[in-house]
């Protein structure tokens, strides 16, 4: 009789390692394509940070006419998770599979939650603003599904940001990790430029349907792109799987506080939320005070945005280089909150006789200042971190990160919507003032930060050598 | 092909307890496919109705 059977079962084994999701084969060098592939998951992060944050931001105010309250409390809500970026990636790198599988499985689920929010989202946010029949529907219907939506992307990105990180930092080696932290923010630079200019021409001609077009085509890239991002980054390993089953439970609050015996660890992380918090209330201020206290055009403020984003790039580019030839983390994020001193200083002049010029040169500064920081601050945290740490390390720097970034972008919009409402008789403010006295308090936290760095960055060589002598057991921190 | 490992699950090669596990990501990502798509469609009958 003819064998089908064999002859199917040697088809399905030749094509099995080409095809299955899992990468069969680990080599130990890793190409840039793959490394681009795997940051492909940035660019899902920038997309849904772009929709959040820029967006949808306008689109409920203008288009759905929603209360601007209701929208800064909805949009607020991702930050809620920002915290437990730490558990999470803590749980990857204790996560117990039998497939041998530490990311992976977190990269997936939060692709799930980011799919799902995005999903729903749209006719959440038709309903809150009701469209159609649900005009009569009751009100918390719309509160509360807008609210779970924005929960979910939030989630959702959290887990792929921290643990897509840690994955990447898994793959090369330690010499070679602020040269992938330095792509990976590229990518995630560039995912959001794209998804602005995308999303701005495909909600030109706005309609109910086109925002559900656009929504749930954002969901359905996402799960795309992270798909491919994931394809075969992580190899199915039986050793690591048994080990996995063998090795003991550990819990979360002790793991954080041996992180935290390293030392000057957590002086990283209040620098870290220091500086965050300086540099992220920025980007909410810089293009209303052009418009408003400089007189620039919306598309004029459009490019502040562009040049910020380049000040970025540079400053990621620099410090890539410096770290990756051996520079200390320490000195590398003195000068970035160095940089972003004057830069403050530049805008807060441009309102008394400097001008545009002062402005942009202070813009590009504040980007600069921000790249360097926000590179050198993540390199000295996965430093601090054995290998099997990474990712409660990195989850470390993104709870503060991400909590300090949206804290200060609330704030910053808060402090001046307070002194903008103040009676103008009684105090007789000119238009910048609100603006300049929240960019003297961004230039005071900078300030702190640098003062908290300082004494750290001057013992470069002292920090390195109580480094080489350190176990694996207690790494300090190099910086600061 | 085909191994004489008794753990071993026919055809693909894992064992019991890896092809669990891949089956429980597949079960996990239904659940929360079907609960988002209920939770959609609850959405667009609260503001479009259909069937009414």
């Amino acid at each position: 009789m003819f064998d089908y059977r064999r002859i199917v079962l040697t088809k399905l084994a030749s094509i099995g390692p080409r095809y299955l999701p899992f990468a069969d084969v680990a080599s130990k060098d890793v190409p840039l394509s793959r490394l681009l592939r795997l940051a492909l998951f940035q660019v899902t992060v920038g997309m849904a940070l772009v929709l959040l944050v820029g967006t949808l931001n306008r689109v409920m105010i203008v288009e759905l006419s929603v209360p601007a309250s209701l929208v800064g409390t909805m949009l607020a809500l991702p930050i809620v998770f920002a915290p437990f970026r730490a558990l999470i990636g803590f749980k990857s790198d204790t996560n117990k599979s039998a497939l041998g599988l530490r990311r992976l499985p977190y990269i997936w689920k939060g692709t799930l939650y980011q799919f799902g929010g995005f999903a729903i989202m749209p006719f959440a946010l038709l309903v809150l603003s009701g469209y159609g029949e649900a005009y009569d529907a009751p009100r918390w219907i719309g509160y509360s599904s807008a609210g779970l939506s924005f929960l979910l992307v939030g989630a959702g990105v959290h887990m792929v940001q921290t643990v897509g990180l840690a994955l990447a930092t898994d793959l090369v080696d330690e010499a070679d990790q602020p040269k992938v932290v330095g792509l990976m923010y590229v990518m995630l630079l560039f995912g959001m430029v794209l998804s602005a200019i995308v999303y701005g021409m495909l909600l030109e001609n706005y309609s109910p349907g086109r925002l559900i077009q656009v929504i749930q085509g954002s969901a359905v890239v996402t799960v795309a792109l992270n798909f491919i991002a994931m394809w075969k980054q992580e190899a199915r390993d039986r050793v690591r799987a048994q080990a996995m089953a063998a090795a003991e439970n550990i819990a979360f609050r002790a793991a954080w506080a041996q992180l935290m015996q390293n030392a000057g660890m957590i002086r990283l992380l209040i620098v870290i939320a220091l500086g965050t918090f300086g540099f992220g209330m920025a980007d909410v201020l810089l293009e209303p005070y052009g418009g408003e206290a400089l007189g620039l055009s919306v598309a004029n403020t459009t490019k502040l945005t562009a040049l910020l984003a380049g000040g970025t790039l540079i400053g990621f580019g620099i410090a890539s280089r410096v770290l990756g030839n051996g520079g200390a983390p320490s000195a590398t994020s003195l000068s970035g909150a160095l940089i972003g001193i004057p830069g403050f200083a530049a805008i807060i002049f441009s309102a008394y006789g400097g001008g545009t010029p002062a402005f942009l040169a202070g813009t590009l500064m504040i980007g600069l200042g921000a790249g360097l920081f926000g590179h050198a601050t993540l390199t000295a945290t996965m430093r601090a971190a054995p290998k099997d740490k990474i990712g409660l390390a990195l989850g470390a720097w993104g709870s503060v990160q991400a909590t300090a970034a949206g804290v200060g972008m609330a704030l910053a919009g808060w402090v001046r919507d307070v002194i903008a409402a103040l009676p103008s008789d009684a105090n007789g403010f000119a238009i910048e003032t609100p603006y300049n006295i929240a960019f003297s308090m961004e230039m005071g936290f900078l300030v702190l930060a640098v003062i908290l760095i300082f004494p750290l960055a001057g013992r470069g060589d002292l920090t390195k050598a109580t480094r080489a002598a350190a176990s694996s057991q207690s790494n300090p921190v190099e910086a600061p | 092909m085909l191994t004489d490992d008794e753990d071993k699950v026919w055809p693909t090669g894992l064992t019991l307890k890896e092809a669990e596990e891949v089956h429980s990501y597949l079960i996990d990502g239904t659940r929360v496919f079907g609960a988002i798509s209920l939770l959609a469609h609850f959405l667009v009958a609260a503001s479009t109705p259909w069937l009414g």
